[in-house]
This record gives C-alpha cells, structure tokens and sequence, in this order.
C-alpha cells in the first residue's frame, strides 16, 4: 500500500520544476493552460492565470502546517485519529455529511461510499442559489452548451445580472467574448455584448449595450421578454411600473436576441435573495422559448468549488444532487426535509462530518448551535480557525484542493478536467482519509 | 487457480452450434476450458445444472447508462424516485430505479438479469472522462463505449478536403484518447447544421451548412475508416429523420449508400416509418421493406430500439430530436451543445397503449424481431432507457416466444394499429437458441467481442443459468446463477459480490506524425488543452487504497 508521504523535504525539491496545463480552481473558468514552476516545494511562477489566480496559488504556503492528524485538538498518529473517527461514525445513529464543496469528484465520490456504509446524510454545502438553480432546471429542463461552443459560434452574448471581468478575469479572453471561433472568425468584432445588471459593471463598461435592471425585478422582465417573444401587446406603463424598463427597450433587446444565430446568456442565481429558483426558472424558459426562432443557450458562470463535480457524482451514485440521506438504506432526498440545515436545526444530527470549510452563512443559529454540541469530524487542508472556540473530536488534514491533489474537477459546462498537482503532496488526500475511514467502520460493523 | 464446473446443463450455446444438448462446461482462472478427459478430475466449485438453461452471459449493444445525458436524465427526475429504491447491504451499494437507475444499481440489475456486457452507444469524446467515472461505478458487467463522430468538425473538414488517411488517423486517435470501442454516428451532418439554426438535414444530399458536405458523405467515409481500420465493430448508426414519419425512405437510402461496407443500425424500428410529417393518420409500418433489404445484405445488423408501454425518458445525442420531442409534448428538456462533437436532448416521455403512433411503434418493434431471417443480425435493445428499460427484456422475449401473448396484447391496442401493422400476421415464434442468439451470442459478434457470447474453451467466463418454465417472463427475469469471469455473482438467485467489470477499447493504430496536425486543430477549436483530453488509467480504474505507515 502507499504509505504517507514522508513530512521532510524530497531530494527532487530543490529543482525548479515547471508543470505545464494545469488547472487553476480559483473561479469557475477553470483555466486549464496554467504553467506553474516550483521550487523547494513552493510554487514560484504563476503564467496565464489572472491576477486571482495567479494571488491564490502563490498565497500558498506549505510550511504553515501543523499537524497531520488530532484528537480533541491534540495532535496523534494519523492511525489512531482514525479508529477514533471511524468508531464515532459507526455509533452515530444520525451522522451527517456537510461541506464537499472545495474538493475533487473523487473525494465526493468516497464521501458518499462512508454516508452509504454508515446511513448517513450527505449535504453538499451550496449557497441557496445553486440549490435554486437545481429546482429551477428539474421543472423546466435547461438548454444550454459547452464553453467551447459559445467560443466558436456565439455572436450575442447576453450577461444577465454577471460581471465576469471582475469575478471570472479570463472568462471574457478565453470563452466569451473575445476567442476569434469557426462563426465569429473576427472574435470580439463579430459579437454582441449585452449587459443587464443592477449596475454599471466592469464588464458593463465594455458591453456594447448596457440595461439597468433591479434584481428585485429580474423576474417580472424576464416574463416580460417571454411575453414578447410571443407578440403579447402589453401596456407601456404597466411595463415600466413592473420592471423599471422602458417597454420599447424590452423590445429592442427581445429583437436583437432573435437576430442572434447563437447567443449565450450567462446567468448566476443570486445567493440569499429571495425568490432565486422562480428568476432561474424564468430565464431557463425564456431561453429555452428563443429557441423556437434561432439558437440560443444558457450556461452558468460556476466558481471553482467544483460543485457540477459533487453533484454530477452524487447523482450516479444516488440518483439525487444534493440533500440525500442514506439513513433509511436506499437513498431518499426531500428538498428542505434531508438537508444538512434540518438535520442540525431539528437535534435530529448526532455526529456530523465536514469536508473542507463550512461558510457560517448556510446554516442557521439554531443549525450552528447544534452542531457545536454533536460530535465533529473534520477533513481538510486548512488548520482549525480560532472562530471555533471548542476544537473538533478528530482532525484530519488533507492536501489542498488545485495545489497538491490529484484528481479531477468539473467546470460548470459539465466538461471533467484533471488536476495535476503542482507539488509534492504531504499529506493524504480528502479521499484517501475518507476512503480509509470506509475500512475501519466497515471491521468495526462487522464486528459488530 | 479455480476451476468451476456447471454439470449437467442443457447448454444453448448457439455461436459454436450446440442448441439445448446436456453437458458440462468448465471454467478455470476466468476462462471457458475444455470439459478434462479425466472425468475423476475435481472442480473447486460444482453447480449442479441439471434440468437448469445455461447460456452465455448476455450481451447489450446499444443501451444508454452513463455519461452526461444520462446523469442529466437523472438529474432532470426526482420524481420518478419517490417509490422504493435498492437499500444497501453488506458489500453492495444503495441506489435508486427510475427510468434511469443510479450506476451501481445499473450495474447488480443487468446482473440480475443474467447479463454480464453492456455497451454505451452515444458519448462525445469531451464526455469520455465522465462516462468512464460512471463506468467505474457500474459494477459486475464489463463495459464499452462508443464515441460520437457524425458531426465532429474535424471529420466533416478531413472529408470536405478529401483527406482519407488524415481522417483514418483521427479517428484512430479519437478512440485512443477516449478508450472507445467503437465509432457512433448520430443524425451524420443534422447535428451540425441544427446547431447553426438551420434545423436538421432532412435527406443524404443536403448539404451541411459551413461544411460544404453531405450526410451520404460523413457516413460513407466513416464507414470507409472503420473498416479501413479494423475496428472489431463496424459503424454504429443512427440515420437522418429519427422519429418522423415517412422516414423509411432515408433509411432505406442510408443502407444503400453505405454500398459493401459494414453497418450496424441502431434502434432500427424508430427509423422504419411510413407515412408522411406531421400527419399521423398515415403513419405506418415499413418493416417488410426494410428488412428484405437487410436480409439480403450480409454486411448489416440492426438492432431493435422496442418500446414498452409506459413511463420514460428519451435521450439523444441528436440534439433536433430532443427538440423535436419537446415541441410535440411540452414537457421539459434539456438540451446540450457539445463543441465540435455533437448536440444531446432530454425529455420525458409516457408511451401510452391507447395512443395510435405509440402502439404502432410497438408494433413496428416486434416486427423487426420477427421478419429479419437470421437472429444473428437482430439484436435485443430497447435502446434502454429511450423505449423503455432493460429491465423489459424478458416482456420482450415472452413476445418473441409466445404468438399467443402476442395477440393478446395486440388485442388490446388500438384497431387501427392491426391495418398498419403486419405482425398479427407473423406466427413465427423464438426459440431458446434463437433467444440466445439475440440477447448473447449475436450482440458480441456484432461487437466483434470474441470471447464474448459463447462457451467454446478460451470464452470468458461468462454465463448465466436459468430454471426453464412455461412463464418466459419470470424466466429471464430470475435467472438462478450468473457467472462473471468464473466468479458465482448471482447464486440460487442472489446477487453474492460485485467485482468490478473491465472496460474494453479498440486499439487502433495512427500516424504519429499525424498527432502535430491534430493538436493544432484542437489548439484552435476547444476550450481545453490539448493535454488534458485524454483519458487516462486512473479515470478507468479505482484507486489503490491509502493507508498510514505504522
């Protein structure tokens, strides 16, 4: 069996080494075109990746490491913080699985074999709005295409309530908008760029028209677009009460998404804002209804959370995306009644296992109370953050998500990309602590 | 070494012409061996086979059960999953049903249904990673893929230039870099010329928009490179006007374009209509003129693409069909360009006893069974999950046997479907070795798999037992053992173990130097780099377990 790798410096290290085509995780571009050079295990150079990019790859710092695995706060042997992880998991009646957000497809997939073995919950922690965005999709369908596709053909761009020039630098040179593609062989020249947001954006500045909308009234404009995709007469004025927008610039901008031969339009559901999954939905059917007069697709802008990758596995394995409880022994998933929030609120969860980094914001106080009480269990690359005042039962740290793992990462188009590891990884990774935590609960069931 | 021995048997062994004849078959370290001459010679393991049916594993050739469209599938319809699922129990995963079950459950239901290979027939080669990851998790069969080229750009501009050898090459690299089996063709240049907003090519000599080719053209050629290359299977094919009425034309068109090469048609019965677009009171069956055409012509196969009646969801790489479908129901649709590849579609879809077009195509499906002379060029397929489950095959083979359940069920649809339709006409009734042959022996020479589908010493060890009985139905459902590479799976029918199943690829051959010519291209064309395209050995197999040093 591989044995951990040794926590001392490897003879290669003091090398410069350049990997060439790796994938960078920091937003949902997924650049894969990065070349990045080490040397005495850290990363020196960073080319082709944008600023944030570039930032949070040499933000890395391996020395600020800590022990590998610990009880209560107290470092142990990684074999004993083990048994004790997997014997919490085993007697736990109700174990919870949370977080899965910031690690491989692999590591997802070996969280819901120990969910499956120990009947456990398993949530991955999306923001509210991608759990909308899933809702929206399974009640209406969804048209969309992959990156390359709008790349090669795509001749109207519409970003709807997004600003990739600030939050997906690349998105723009290498997907977008400016990759001269098959259709639009004159790249930015042969496309229309159209922005609808709340305000003058980055990307704004640059489209080529630019619609002020309220995101409290996406909803109303976007059923206002498919009311004149059907010639519906509306009243101006009503129109205008409704949505802010003047009727005939509805009409413009319903005229000029007709005119596309393919168009795009990139959409991110707004996290925490009510009524996320009746807007998605809405742009979901608006596209979709531009179909009957020219192409036209709908893709999401993704972070780098590898979210289509948790829950493209969770899918095959469970038949579900998200919020699946495998307590009851095949797996059943309810919107709003297996989610990690009602577990916890509830006192129903009584162990709970988080993968990675869990953002405060997702759970509720009376979740967050819960789960300070319950037995943890934590796997990831990150130490302890002092915001925790009591330290986990076990603690078991992995090797970072796009910097020392291996694996592979799925962009928001669906398309699956390798990670190549930059570094010589010290420590185990998500799926192999997860993996051998299978082994031990499955000798202790046994047992019995 | 472990040796097997099933004694006793009636053996249906159709590929090396033994039909229900009593005898032993031995299996040692995975492999069908001769029966010892020394009859005091011992086995590991014996099953006492007599008065049981044993048959080679069985083999699918066409069905849908990974990859993107068929998680997306899943994705699309919790409400299909309300019902019960498959629990977990001590070394088998949980899972759920559906019209498209989860991976592992894919994998312990074909075994329970006495199937040991099953070939995915649609995925793009940028899905490849992800279809294999499923695979990974389809546990007991062996698997294969087929990858999608009908409307791969780079293929329409090799044969736009009239470059042969430059397209042989790609296409050999294609299937190297995905670890396919074989070469799909879907709706060859529709696709495209969809995807651009033209809607589909509706006959061979329409032109494909941008392309400057034909249909006739890319499926000829492909072809033409398939064979050219050895490729154990020959072109998998999916022609024009699926679905649409009156489309018998183009298909009869497709064969005879295809002039000498091999061809294997896929869900042959959704392509054999009569009548005219949009008029479904002319719609009828083609079958009879069809199939003469493929019972004269030794170089194709089809297989069937049975409905069933009931709830599912159909799923395509043709994208103009998923529209198609969506129009004509208003049901939801998912939709997904994937660059210089291919379209895909998603929709649900009830077929429905009472409704005309449906019964009709039910119909049409038993027909193709019944008028193509030699088994050995139909095979079994719902085209799972587009017309209804596999888990309906054995409904199927219950057809097949029995005229009587035939007529019964054709009693009950509508009248007109009897004036469309020849199939109460045809008393021709399946026999086991005929069922043999389409469920195991023919799919794998179809394949080209040729330790697949038999039991003649150097086959895998593959086979399935079952007890005879007058009720088909429960027959090839409950099979009693099922033997995977000399490992008892299914034992007095219960699923035991679940190991993993291998994948098999073609290895075609390419120019090395033509690598430099396509790296540029797909420099220029996709979204990712070059590099990070193919699929390696890890996204195959399942990773050596870690564990700390002590």
């Amino acid at each position: 069996m591989p044995s951990l790798p040794k926590p001392t410096s490897e003879p290669g290290d003091s090398i410069e080494q350049e990997h060439r085509d790796g994938t960078c995780v920091g937003c949902g571009c997924l650049c894969d075109d990065l070349t990045v050079k080490t040397q005495s295990g850290r990363i020196v150079e960073v080319t082709n990746a944008c600023h944030l990019g570039r930032h949070w790859l040499l933000q890395h710092r391996p020395e600020d490491q800590g022990p590998v695995a610990s009880i209560q706060g107290t470092e142990v042997e990684a074999s004993k913080a083990l048994e004790q992880a997997a014997a919490l998991i085993a007697q736990a009646r109700f174990p919870l699985i949370l977080g899965l957000t910031r690690t491989t497809t692999e590591g997802v997939a070996a969280a819901l074999e120990l969910a499956d073995l120990a009947g456990a919950t398993v949530d991955i922690s999306v923001s509210e709005g991608d759990r909308a965005r899933l809702f929206a999709v399974q009640r209406v369908g969804r048209v969309s295409a992959t990156l390359g596709e709008v790349k090669n053909r795509a001749d109207v761009v519409l970003f709807w309530g997004v600003d990739p020039l600030t939050t997906h630098p690349r998105h723009w040179e290498r997907y977008s908008v400016e990759p001269k593609g098959r259709f639009v062989p004159r790249g930015r020249a042969d496309r229309t760029v159209i922005v609808v947001d709340a305000k003058r954006s980055a990307t704004a500045e640059q489209a080529d028209l630019f619609l002020t909308l309220d995101p409290d009234t996406q909803f109303e404009a976007l059923h206002v677009l498919r009311a004149l995709l059907r010639d519906a007469k509306l009243d101006p004025t009503h129109v205008k009460q409704s949505t802010g927008l003047e009727l005939d610039a509805l009409i413009d901008l319903r005229d000029r998404l007709k005119r596309a031969k393919y168009g795009a339009c990139f959409v991110e559901p707004n996290p925490g804002s009510s009524g996320a999954s009746a807007r998605t939905e809405a742009a979901l059917a608006f596209v979709r209804n531009l179909n009957q007069f020219t192409r036209f697709v709908l893709l999401g802008m993704g972070s780098g959370a590898n979210i289509p990758g948790a829950e493209a596995v969770s899918t095959w394995q469970t038949g579900f995306a998200g919020e699946v409880s495998l307590n009851s022994g095949a797996p059943r998933s309810l919107r709003g009644v297996t989610s990690a929030e009602t577990q916890l609120a509830r006192g129903q969860a009584d162990l709970a296992l988080i993968v990675g980094k869990l953002a405060p914001a997702m759970l509720s106080e009376q979740a967050r109370a819960h789960l300070a009480r319950i037995p943890r269990v934590v796997i990831g690359s990150e130490a302890m953050t002092s915001s925790e005042n009591v330290p986990p039962e076990v603690t078991l740290r992995s090797s970072t998500y796009g910097v020392d793992t291996p694996g592979t990462v799925t962009r928001t188009d669906g398309v699956v990309l390798p990670l190549r590891p930059f570094l010589t990884r010290r420590r185990p990774t998500d799926q192999e602590w997860l993996e051998a935590l299978s082994r031990r609960v499955r000798e202790i069931q046994k047992k019995g | 070494m472990t040796t097997l021995r099933i004694a006793g048997g009636t053996v249906v062994d159709p590929a090396n012409g033994i039909a229900e004849k009593v005898r032993d078959v031995w299996i040692r370290d995975g492999r069908v061996i001769a029966t010892p001459s020394n009859p005091e010679e011992k086995a590991d393991r014996t099953i006492d086979a007599r008065g049981y049916v044993v048959m080679p594993g069985g083999v699918d050739v066409h069905c849908h059960i990974a990859g993107s469209k068929v998680n997306a599938a899943r994705m699309l319809r919790p409400e299909e999953k309300r019902g019960e699922g498959e629990p977990r129990r001590e070394g088998f995963r949980s899972g759920t049903l559906g019209s498209v079950p989860s991976t592992f459950t894919t994998g312990y239901r074909y075994a329970g249904l006495g199937y040991t290979s099953a070939v995915d027939a649609a995925i793009p080669p940028l899905g490849a990673r992800h279809a294999h990851h499923e695979l990974r998790d389809t546990p007991v069969i062996d698997k294969a893929i087929l990858v999608l080229m009908g409307n791969n750009h780079n293929v329409m501009d090799r044969i736009r230039e009239g470059e042969h050898a430059s397209l042989r090459d790609y296409v050999a690299w294609l299937l190297q870099a995905t670890r396919a089996y074989g070469v799909k063709v879907v709706n060859p240049g529709g696709v495209e010329s969809w995807k651009q907003g033209q809607g589909t090519v509706a006959t061979l000599d329409q032109v494909v928009p941008h392309f400057d080719v034909t249909p006739r053209q890319i499926l000829v050629e492909l072809a033409r490179a398939v064979d050219d290359l050895e490729i154990p299977h020959p072109i998998h094919l999916h022609t024009l006007n699926l679905g649409i009425p009156g489309n018998w034309g183009t298909t009869l068109e497709t064969l005879k374009a295809l002039d000498g090469h091999r061809a294997h048609l896929a869900h042959i019965q959704f392509h054999s209509y009569g009548g005219e677009p949009g008029e479904t009171r002319l719609f009828d069956s083609k079958v009879t003129e069809l199939a003469d055409y493929v019972n004269a012509h030794p170089e194709f196969s089809v297989d069937v693409g049975q409905i069933l009646f009931g709830e599912t969801t159909s799923m395509t790489a043709d994208g103009a069909v998923g529209q198609y479908l969506h129009m004509l129901t208003g049901r939801k649709w998912i939709s997904h360009d994937v660059e210089m590849e291919t379209g895909c579609g998603v929709v649900p879809i009830t077929y429905e006893d009472k409704n005309f077009v449906h019964a009709l195509q039910w119909a049409i499906g038993l027909e193709w069974y019944l008028r193509v002379d030699d088994p050995w060029r139909v095979a079994m397929s719902t085209d799972h999950p587009n017309g209804g489950s596999f888990l309906a095959y054995p409904q199927i083979i219950a057809l097949l046997m029995d005229r009587g359940y035939r007529a019964d069920t054709l009693a009950g649809l509508p009248e007109r479907v009897r004036a469309r339709s020849g199939l109460n006409d045809l008393p021709r009734e399946y026999s086991l070795s005929e069922i043999a042959i389409i469920t195991r022996a023919g799919p794998a020479r179809i394949l080209g798999l040729a330790h697949k589908g038999h039991l003649a010493p150097g086959a895998d060890g593959d086979v399935t037992i079952y007890s005879p009985d007058d009720d088909k139905v429960r027959m090839f459902s409950l099979p009693r053992y099922l033997i995977k590479q000399g490992e008892v799976v299914l034992n007095d029918g219960e699923l035991r173990s679940a190991p993993e199943g291998a994948v098999h690829f073609s290895q075609a051959e390419y120019d090395p130097d033509s690598l430099r010519e396509i790296e540029a291209r797909f420099a220029r064309d996709y979204s990712i780099q070059f590099r990070n395209f193919p699929v390696r050995d890890e996204d195959l197999v399942t990773a050596k377990p870690w564990e700390p040093e002590e």
